[in-house]
């Protein structure tokens, strides 16, 4: 059961740092920014491509990496929201643009082959890759009957300190009252003022980068690097985090992603594997019925 | 033109020519100068597929190219028409109908998953096309396409290796090599493939006392594998098999290998392509599996394949490439001898004279030795490889066919 709860600790990172990018969206537009599946591949995708094709460091490419995920922000704002918000087309609008810029670079990165137009991006189509052994150093720690491995701990400390460091500026620096005042009433906000569409920008640039940085830790701890890693892996339970945690708050989805990966441990071990995906969709029933705003949502009160 | 392409182009129209002068069905003599023959493929060029289809459609495209480069079959020029189903089974069965019905085509490979056979192969049946199953390995593809209607299907076949053969072969070869007591078996249940390859490895390690301690089924879209590799483990098995598609297996073996494990790795064919031997890595080091094809097999049939193959594109062909491009050789061999009109009048009769001559193939192709047994199935040398912990495979041993 040790090793399991490491495990659970290890996969609940990865989930609460794919889950503030998601929450952080929701919490000051209310949409669901579903093109984040996409943006958390792409971040992986890009830094494996950097690193194995064209021969940077690992450091260069991880920067490279995160560029590509904050640029996608950028997209995200001026093509699939921006539009639509000065249209005021309703929510539903925006979480369909979304889902139609997901596909589109899943598509493009499905079609990166040796040869073809985006094998600057991608050159192994459909499949699955992991970074050369050696890309970093991974020394595997034996403690009692526990196997730690280097790149799996070195995500839990830096998932703690992102989320500190978000939920700092948040609450503490002009920024982060600024993007409350938005996430609160963005007409009140612009009244007063401030730049909502640029706030809205920065939201999305700060979501995406989280987003590109979890798909990084997650391909270079799991060995796991395709088109559909974001889709496949974590777009469902992100979603499931943040019902969890609370739509739209912070710690919530940090508390959400490591409820989750407890609990689909807790299940697998004491119920059996066919049981433990199911569990997990339980329990968020179960909180969607008692408690729908979540374990850190509030109904009225202010967001973020 | 080089001299490698040159060699390649003569052994291929020397084949070409000796299907014409060996071949059983008397039609040998027949031309078809001046017309096409139709082909049409259904294969998972993206989606979880898409780790085996892009080289299908290579190997295929370089067996038509060389065919057409000897001259064709006959005098008549194949066309390949190559559909992406996206690893999806509604649309593999809409692509098969639409290469069927709208394009007319004589004869079908594919598709890529077994996932999807099982609404294509009984519609090709039902629509009297010859279909070839290049990839496909799970149970009930051939005879019984229609399961669990038993009758057999006359249209279907295969050129590629069974689960039902592969994993047991595999599990015997070993167990007269290491004698293992215990072992668990890893099995993706949401995939015909995988859980059909579950099922036959509980039915076969019986017959060789090994006792199954767990059966651990996950789903394939689990983010992270390590709990169920920990349960695995944890029971300190001998043998950890795994029936999965794509990348799953190299996940699970570098996860039992960080854990500490150190016994040994057995599973199907979807350990059976380059890709998952590089993902695992050294970690991968000495896992086995039976295939259909080995690389590094010298006999003229394998080695042009191979060099042709690297020479047009830049990389190493697997499994699934030598099988579809046997499959277009087999679809060749029994054109060349099915004496057919080719005209658009006749192409009821002209499938029924392929799919006729189809069943008396017995052609030399990089798998080996080729013929089909009396249910449409394979009937060739096994070949059981491991991972060379380097991205390629190693020989272990050959199974000459029952």
């Amino acid at each position: 059961m040790d090793q399991q709860i490491v495990n659970a600790i290890f996969i609940g990172s990865i989930y609460a740092l794919f889950a503030v990018g998601y929450t952080l969206v929701f919490g000051i537009l209310d949409i669901l920014n579903l093109a984040h599946s996409a943006v958390f591949m792409l971040g992986a995708a890009v830094t494996y491509s950097m690193v194995v094709n064209h021969g940077q460091s690992f450091v260069v490419a991880c920067l490279v990496g995160l560029a590509a995920s904050a640029f996608i922000g950028v997209v995200i704002e001026y093509i699939c929201l921006r539009p639509l918000r000065r249209r005021q087309a309703p929510a539903i609008a925006a979480l369909i643009s979304t889902i139609g810029l997901a596909l589109v670079i899943v598509a493009a990165v499905e079609q990166g082959n040796v040869g073809s137009f985006f094998s600057w991006l991608w050159v192994d189509g459909a499949n699955s890759v992991a970074f050369p052994a050696g890309t970093v150093p991974n020394p595997t720690w034996h403690v009692g009957d526990l196997t730690l491995e280097a790149t799996k701990v070195l995500i839990i400390p830096i998932s703690i300190a992102l989320m500190l460091v978000l939920g700092y500026v948040m609450r503490f620096t002009q920024v982060g009252r600024g993007l409350r005042a938005v996430a609160e009433n963005p007409r009140a906000a612009r009244l007063m003022g401030l730049d909502v569409d640029r706030m809205i920008l920065l939201t999305l640039v700060i979501s995406s980068a989280l987003g590109g940085l979890a798909g990084i830790l997650f391909g270079l701890a799991l060995g796991d690097i395709s088109p559909y890693i974001g889709r496949d892996n974590v777009e469902v339970r992100g979603l499931a985090v943040i019902v969890l945690g609370g739509m739209g708050s912070i710690p919530g989805a940090v508390i959400g992603g490591y409820l989750l990966g407890l609990i689909e441990i807790v299940a697998l071990v004491t119920l059996g594997s066919n049981a433990s995906g199911g569990v997990a969709f339980a329990a968020l029933f179960l909180m969607l019925v008692l408690r729908p705003q979540g374990l850190f949502g509030t109904r009225l009160r202010e967001r973020i | 033109m080089n001299r490698s392409r040159l060699v390649s182009l003569l052994v291929v129209t020397l084949f070409v020519a000796a299907c014409g002068s060996t071949g059983g069905g008397g039609g040998g003599g027949n031309s078809y100068a001046g017309k096409t023959i139709k082909l049409g493929a259904v294969y998972s060029i993206t989606g979880a597929g898409g780790v085996y289809g892009p080289q299908s459609r290579d190997g295929a495209m370089l067996a038509v190219n060389q065919i057409n480069a000897g001259g064709g079959v006959n005098g008549a020029k194949i066309s390949l028409t190559v559909e992406d189903d996206a690893s999806d089974k509604a649309q593999s069965a809409q692509k098969a109908q639409a290469l069927i019905q709208q394009d007319n085509v004589l004869a079908v490979l594919g598709p890529t998953l077994s996932n999807s056979a099982v609404a294509v192969h009984p519609l090709a049946e039902n629509l009297k096309t010859p279909i070839l199953a290049t990839s496909t390995t799970g149970i009930h593809i051939v005879p019984d396409c229609n399961f669990p209607d038993t009758t057999p299907c006359k249209y279907v076949f295969r050129d590629s290796l069974g689960e039902q053969t592969a994993i047991p072969d595999n599990i015997k070869a070993y167990v007269d090599d290491s004698h293992p007591k215990t072992g668990v078996l890893l099995v993706a249940q949401d995939d015909k493939f995988s859980s059909d390859g579950g099922k036959i490895v509980q039915a076969t390690v019986g017959q060789y006392n090994i006792q199954l301690l767990k059966t651990i089924p996950f789903a394939k879209a689990t983010a992270d594998l390590s709990p169920y590799v920990t349960q695995a483990v944890q029971l300190k098995p001998d043998v950890i098999f795994i029936t999965s598609l794509g990348g799953i297996p190299a996940k699970i073996m570098t996860s039992a290998r960080n854990q500490g494990w150190q016994g040994q790795f057995l599973g199907g064919n979807g350990f059976n392509t380059a890709t998952v031997s590089k993902q695992a890595g050294a970690a991968g080091k000495g896992a086995r599996s039976a295939s259909a094809w080995y690389i590094g097999n010298t006999f003229p049939t394998n080695k042009d394949f191979v060099d042709s193959y690297r020479k047009e594109f830049n990389k190493d062909p697997d499994q699934f490439a030598a099988q579809a491009f046997t499959g277009v050789l087999i679809l060749a061999d029994a054109a060349k001898r099915a004496n057919m009109s080719l005209t658009s009048s006749s192409l009821a009769s002209d499938r029924d004279k392929l799919r006729g001559a189809m069943e008396s193939v017995n052609i030399q192709t990089p798998l080996g030795p080729f013929q089909f047994t009396s249910d449409h199935d394979v009937k060739q040398t096994v070949w059981v490889i491991q991972m060379d912990g380097a991205g390629g495979f190693t020989l272990v041993k050959s199974i000459q066919p029952s």
